[in-house]
């Protein structure tokens, strides 16, 4: 006993040597996002850089529940973590809290080339630069190949051809626990990304011209019927999909209960992986239009940027590391390891990235016709403008509201709160 | 030991008490009256109370409260005394029936409500697949899914767990009574019923009391249930006061407007114990 206590002890000592000996940045991201290769990354970097230390932050990987912690974090004026991980919809509602440095002299306006657009654009709140883009995700449509082939279906286009696919497989089928389509319709953000796609799908706009928010237009009326049809007119979604998170349709889809479902890529390794009986059964493909509207991009983006926290107190060290993790190595790294893709465009054409990842590229093509979330023209007011949406199109789901009300009460909450 | 060596004793704890609970106290009932922007705290007189009165979230949210806390409440007490009553009975066993009422209670609510909503999934939870099994229903049921199910789904959630509760309160009392009141009762004549409504309610009356305070506050502020088994969904039907405040806390960044419900639900609770401590009386021979 005593002698372990001794040995404690010396480590004790050992580890306040070692801290003292350089600088410790900090950095907060979820193990979930891309945990798999953080430790491989941290420990390449401090041999590249032996005067910093990295420590990780495990935070939790529900995105809401991260969220809270650096609310209370920032909010206590907290100088760690130096560095955080932001979902897409985090930094203009950050940055116009003060709670994070201006990036501008890091990263220079002509660098933010080499990245893909639509990241860089939700990185930047009133002409600054908060955050670097580390990876990009977003909503593809996943499909059972093998029930397609069998009915001699190839993969939809549409949102028509695809109920007429999964109502005449499921009657085809005679199984009661095979569901046409699940998504991620329980009252989470996730609704509200899936609403978008079949809004886009119609041609529609969140705003109009002069900035007035107009999703109860026509399209936006439309979109919310297909959603309510497809739970009461089409039987294809089950009623319980308004309870369904991201994993709870995954773990469906996985037990082969459905033919067709919209979801992010981090189930595309869950769903390939050895043990699912769906292994080599299942593909995706980008996510449907409706009839006549071929041009309209549907898939719906995501993905996660690294930030700096205002008060931190080591700002050059932790840009190196933020530097690091989204440089071209290290972005290629992530994809093999864990399947979240790049958002430097040069990761693309290396051909490493196809060998160590092989539906990278058929992903990427997805985000070419990918679409985000108003988050960027809300800032502060977005995550209160999507519960409004969220609440409302569930009042649609339930049958409690017409989708025209419904919406029409939608905007005139969004109004009052932009006001 | 003289009086100054005394207070200098409780001064640390005294200390911290006033910075850990005071203050914050403080800081939130001057956030309620201000707006709070990255400029800084600005008075905002009663802006938000009058923004609060005319939220219908708000009134939602109170709603569902009330319902949560009036029906879950006084089923908890019932099935608690009955629970009571079974554990005082000197019978062999007694110490295991104890324990079991102990676990319900003793698990944290979030790993409960988390557990409970695999058992309510509607397409593969453990519910549906025992009636179904049992051709006690054909179509499976949307537990969590459905106005108001999604409510009576919960209160079964918060029935189960804190009956034991109320059980454990109730027994202390119980075992306080002695028994020779039931044998005078007897040699006198009384029923088992009489000796219950005369002797057990009458003096019992305190640890009841006690027990409907400690679960009506806790009910009134029901949140880790809520967020985690049905996030406050479908649509806002399960949405409770410390949810809507958290929303508006963590999510939306709008701390003075979730101070405010946190004072109303403070003073609202405060209101509660008044009532209860009024008309039912603490001591028990009036």
């Amino acid at each position: 006993m005593a002698l372990r206590k001794f040995f404690g002890l010396v480590l004790v000592v050992l580890f306040g040597v070692v801290a003292l000996s350089g600088v410790s940045v900090e950095i907060g991201i979820s193990p979930r996002e891309i945990g798999a290769v953080m430790d491989e990354h941290i420990s390449n970097f401090e041999a590249q850089n032996p005067d910093i230390q990295i420590e990780w932050l495990k935070v939790p990987g529900v995105p809401g529940q991260q969220h809270s912690q650096y609310v209370t974090l920032f909010f206590g004026g907290s100088d760690k973590p130096d560095i955080i991980a932001m979902d897409i919809i985090w930094p203009g509602e950050f940055a116009s809290r003060g709670w994070l440095a201006p990036l501008n002299e890091y990263f220079p306006e002509e660098e933010h080339a080499e990245f893909i657009e639509n990241m860089i654009d939700a990185a930047k709140y009133e002409g600054d630069v908060y955050g670097v883009p580390l990876y990009i995700n977003g909503l593809h449509l996943y499909y059972r190949k093998d029930l397609l082939k069998k009915y001699g279906f190839t993969p939809p286009n549409t949102w028509e051809e695809l109920v007429e696919q999964a109502s005449y497989i499921v009657e085809q089928e005679k199984d009661p626990n095979l569901y046409g389509y699940i998504s991620m319709w329980g009252k989470i953000e996730g609704l509200f990304m899936n609403y978008l796609q079949f809004f886009w799908g119609k041609g529609g706009e969140f705003f109009d011209e002069e900035g007035n928010v107009v999703v109860n237009s026509k399209e936006g009326v439309e979109a919310l019927q297909f959603m309510v049809d497809m739970i009461y007119e089409y039987n294809l979604a089950p009623e319980s999909i308004v309870t369904y998170t991201p994993d709870d349709a995954r773990i469906l889809f996985q037990q082969g209960r459905a033919v067709f479902m919209v979801v992010q890529d981090f189930v595309w390794p869950i769903l390939t992986a050895s043990d699912s009986i769906v292994a080599d059964k299942v593909d995706f493909m980008r996510v449907p239009y409706f009839e006549g509207y071929p041009d309209t991009n549907t898939v719906c983006l995501g993905g996660w940027l690294l930030g700096i926290n205002i008060n931190s107190q080591h700002k050059e060290e932790a840009w190196k590391f933020i530097e690091y993790l989204t440089s071209h190595e290290a972005q290629l790294r992530t994809a093999a390891v864990t399947g979240n893709l790049p958002t430097r465009q040069s990761v693309y054409e290396d051909s490493r990235l196809v060998e160590q990842f092989p539906v990278a590229n058929k992903q990427y093509k997805d985000f070419m016709v990918g679409n985000v979330r108003p988050s960027a023209q809300l800032g502060e007011k977005y995550t209160q403008v999507s519960e409004i949406m969220q609440r409302e199109i569930q009042s649609a789901l339930l049958r409690l509201k017409t989708p025209q009300r419904a919406l029409d009460d939608a905007v005139s909450q969004i109004n009052a709160l932009l006001r | 030991m003289n009086k100054k060596t005394g207070i200098f004793l409780i001064l640390p704890a005294f200390i911290i008490l006033i910075t850990i609970f005071i203050g914050p106290t403080i800081y939130t009932i001057v956030l309620s009256f201000s707006s709070y922007s990255f400029t800084g705290v600005e008075f905002s007189g009663l802006s938000n109370f009058s923004r609060l009165f005319n939220d219908p979230s708000f009134w939602r949210a109170f709603y569902n409260t009330l319902i949560f806390v009036g029906v879950t409440v006084p089923i908890e007490l019932f099935l608690g005394f009955l629970l009571a009553l079974v554990a005082n009975k000197a019978m062999k066993g007694r110490s295991i029936i104890r324990v079991a009422l102990l676990i319900p209670w003793a698990l944290p609510t979030a790993l409960n409500a988390l557990a409970w909503r695999w058992m309510y999934n509607t397409d593969y939870g453990l519910f549906n697949s025992i009636l179904i099994n049992l051709n006690i229903i054909d179509t499976p049921i949307n537990w969590l899914g459905e106005i108001p199910l999604a409510m009576i789904s919960m209160m079964i959630v918060a029935i189960w767990k804190t009956s034991s509760f109320m059980a454990l309160l109730i027994l202390t009392g119980l075992q306080t009574i002695p028994s020779e009141l039931y044998e005078a009762a007897k040699i006198d004549g009384a029923t088992n019923w009489q000796a219950l409504r005369k002797i057990t309610i009458p003096l019992v009356r305190p640890s009841i009391m006690v027990s409907l305070l400690f679960r009506t506050g806790d009910a009134f502020r029901s949140f880790e249930l809520p967020y985690n088994l049905t996030g406050g969904g479908p649509v806002n039907s399960t949405e409770t006061l410390s949810v809507f405040a958290y929303n508006n806390f963590f999510q939306y960044l709008d701390f003075s407007y979730s101070s405010t419900i946190a004072l109303i639900q403070f003073l609202l609770l405060l209101g509660l114990a008044i009532i209860y401590l009024r008309t039912l009386r603490w001591d028990i021979y009036e």
